[in-house]
């Protein structure tokens, strides 16, 4: 892209400011990926010693930015899809947006998974070997299925202004009323194949967990639902947020009744997952639990503060916010709750895996054995406190800054905004 | 599994007597049955074991949970007396193996016999099956092995850094028709190694008899090591 101005649906014409802060945004991207691939390849030369996690913590925070933009991505992606499916046309302006946010987060999600193995460079036997009663098998077919949808359906969306463009991405050049046509119903087609497999794409993630008998915090029918709720919150937060920086850096154009409207939706989908999270967790804990038990422990027990705060500042505060009109009504105030709500939902889902794994299952000492014996570590435990290491958080900061160059490039390249042809 | 020689030729006829496996059917189920009344929580097997098959620091396939309020102190129990026994625990080699089901690649497998074995040249090293097994008897290879000596000590090859390893129930030993090292070095016999398939033999008749439990029954793991419960002896 050597255009200095944007055609067709053009909003600004960039400035030499704007392209010495848009280089430097790229070159600051490029440095912590760089930095983040040197971790990777010391923790591949080492081993997955040098994390946080261990034989009584044995996923950590790969796993868990792994399941959160998988929710990022279905959250977003089902909202797009559902606005076409069900004819909402005040989404329009924000459809692209949407599904382009999906596929990179999904992309980001599939990345999560190398650094978690501990020998990446036989990946292929999953492909090989597969077994298919595994739900990490059925995980990553889904994850490639939609994976290809999302990419494929960007570019759907994208086509006919790219071709307007005259760019080689469209691979053609047809804009005639038959074939924009032709490519509306394909858009409509598209939306019903990718909404199920969106909601698919995180009920299976859930199934990951809730499938398993051993982890009584996790083993539960809610955990499907559950994690749609949270994607929805996560995933149209996200949507959010983009659209309103896109909007102030003169990409996207859209007025502040659909960020009230979509306001109102977000508030509607905490409201939801509060609801989940209570009916999970009562049941749980209403008929008594004994000594030890997951819940009690996440009430109470040493990470309680994490679910109080998933609670109070995660559901209630976003909640309290989008509930009233006047405050709705201010795209300030939506993008507040909106990063609050994506935060609280990061923070349940650290909470789940914690929760989840860093009590053993037979509580009797001395428990099980940690999986080190280096700098004096308690050779065993019956529980364990996970804190992530600086080479986990390089990881997957690099990974991060990934994402957002692909996005970033992605905005330069695709057209964001809808152009009013006809 | 490895390449390295049992020196089970060179023992002498005594000794390979000592470990001999005895009856069994014609498509024996191992098993083995754990005598809590009998154990007295001494830490051989879990010792002979780390020797057996070459674990590195750190790494346990076999180790003695205490039933008492900490690992050297007893339950106080109803009526003021004083309680305490152990739990040896290892691999249960689980007939409805919730690693088996979980593995991506296949890596942790039936064989007829009822062991569940880990292919450590497949594994990919992600730990699902660690997630699945309700016992936490799989360990994972964090770091390179790391050993207090210079030597390899085990009758089997080492593990790879990255890779899920377990009990075989000594499956190199089996092999030789000899019993798993921790059951012949128990030096209260509270193990014994024998075949579910045969109902006439030692291993189902003291399931039978002493009212053999499977250690958390609720999951439907279907454990094929079986534990047998301490007496209560309420007066002395």
């Amino acid at each position: 892209m050597s255009a200095t101005t944007i055609p067709a649906g053009g909003v600004a014409t960039r400035s030499a400011n704007d392209r010495r802060a848009l280089g430097a945004w790229i070159g600051l991207l490029l440095v912590v990926m760089a930095v983040g691939a040197a971790a990777f390849v010391y923790q591949f030369d080492t081993g997955l010693i040098v994390t946080g996690m261990r034989n009584t913590m044995m996923w950590g925070q790969y796993i868990l930015f792994f399941m959160f933009f998988v929710g990022l991505s279905a959250g977003g992606l089902i909202v797009a899809s559902a606005g076409r499916l069900f004819g909402v046309k005040a989404f329009k302006p924000i459809t692209r947006l949407a599904v382009l946010e999906a596929t990179v987060a999904v992309m980001l999600a599939a990345t999560f998974i190398l650094p978690d193995l501990g020998r990446p460079e036989r990946m292929l036997n999953i492909f090989l070997h597969a077994n298919l009663t595994s739900p990490m098998i059925w995980d990553i077919s889904i994850v490639i299925v939609y994976m290809a949808l999302s990419a494929f359906y960007v570019w759907l969306y994208a086509r006919a202004d790219l071709a307007r463009r005259g760019s080689w991405l469209a691979f053609g050049t047809g804009t005639s009323e038959r074939t924009l046509a032709r490519e509306e119903r394909a858009k409509g087609a598209m939306a019903w194949v990718a909404l199920p497999a969106a909601i698919l794409l995180h009920s299976i993630t859930a199934w990951i967990f809730g499938l398993q008998i051993s982890r009584g915090f996790w083993y539960s029918s809610i955990m499907a639902p559950m994690f749609i709720a949270s994607a929805l919150v996560s995933g149209l937060g996200l949507v959010i947020l983009l659209a309103l920086v896109l909007r102030r850096l003169g990409r996207l154009q859209f007025g502040d009744d659909l960020v009230a409207l979509l306001g109102g939706l977000l508030g509607t989908f905490i409201a939801v997952e509060a609801f989940l999270v209570l009916a999970e967790y009562l049941t749980a804990f209403y008929p008594g639990s004994p000594e030890g038990d997951a819940v009690t422990r996440m009430l109470v027990g040493p990470y309680a503060p994490l679910f109080w705060f998933e609670i109070g500042v995660g559901l209630l505060l976003p909640f309290a916010i989008l509930v009233v009109r006047r405050l709705r009504t201010n795209p300030r105030w939506v993008a507040a709750a909106a990063g609050i709500g994506i935060v609280g939902i990061f923070v349940h889902r650290l909470d789940l895996v914690l929760n989840g794994l860093s009590y053993a299952n037979i509580q009797l000492p001395p428990g099980l054995p940690v999986g080190t014996d280096q700098g004096g570590e308690v050779a065993f435990a019956t529980s364990y406190w996970y804190v992530p290491t600086i080479v986990e958080w390089l990881i997957v900061v690099g990974v991060l800054a990934f994402g957002a160059l692909v996005f970033t490039i992605a905005v330069i390249v695709l057209p964001m905004q809808e152009s009013e042809a006809h | 599994m490895g390449d390295k020689v049992s020196p089970i030729e060179a023992l002498s006829p005594a000794s390979r007597a000592w470990g001999e496996i005895g009856e069994r059917s014609e498509h024996p189920h191992w098993s083995m049955v754990v005598d809590q009344e009998r154990c007295i929580g001494c830490w051989s097997c879990a010792v002979i074991c780390k020797s057996e098959n070459d674990l590195p620091l750190g790494i346990w396939w076999n180790r003695i949970l205490t039933d008492g309020e900490a690992l050297d102190q007893p339950n106080v129990v109803r009526g003021g007396a004083l309680e305490m026994h152990w739990l040896p625990l290892a691999c249960q080699h689980c007939e409805n193996a919730p690693c088996v089901k979980v593995c991506p690649v296949q890596a942790t497998y039936h064989r007829d016999d009822g062991l569940v074995m880990q292919d450590n040249d497949r594994c990919i090293g992600c730990r699902y099956c660690m997630i699945a097994c309700p016992y936490g008897v799989r360990n994972f290879n964090w770091g390179a092995p790391a050993r207090p000596t210079p030597h390899e000590t085990g009758m089997v090859a080492a593990r790879a850094v990255g890779t899920v390893e377990k009990c075989t129930l000594c499956v190199h030993r089996l092999a030789e028709n000899q019993v798993p090292s921790c059951v012949w070095s128990c030096p209260t016999g509270a193990r014994v190694f024998g075949d579910l398939n045969d109902p006439a033999g030692r291993a189902a008749t003291l399931i039978r008899q002493r009212e053999g439990y499977e250690l958390l029954q609720e999951a439907g793991t279907k454990p094929s090591v079986h534990y047998l419960p301490p007496r209560r002896r309420n007066e002395l």
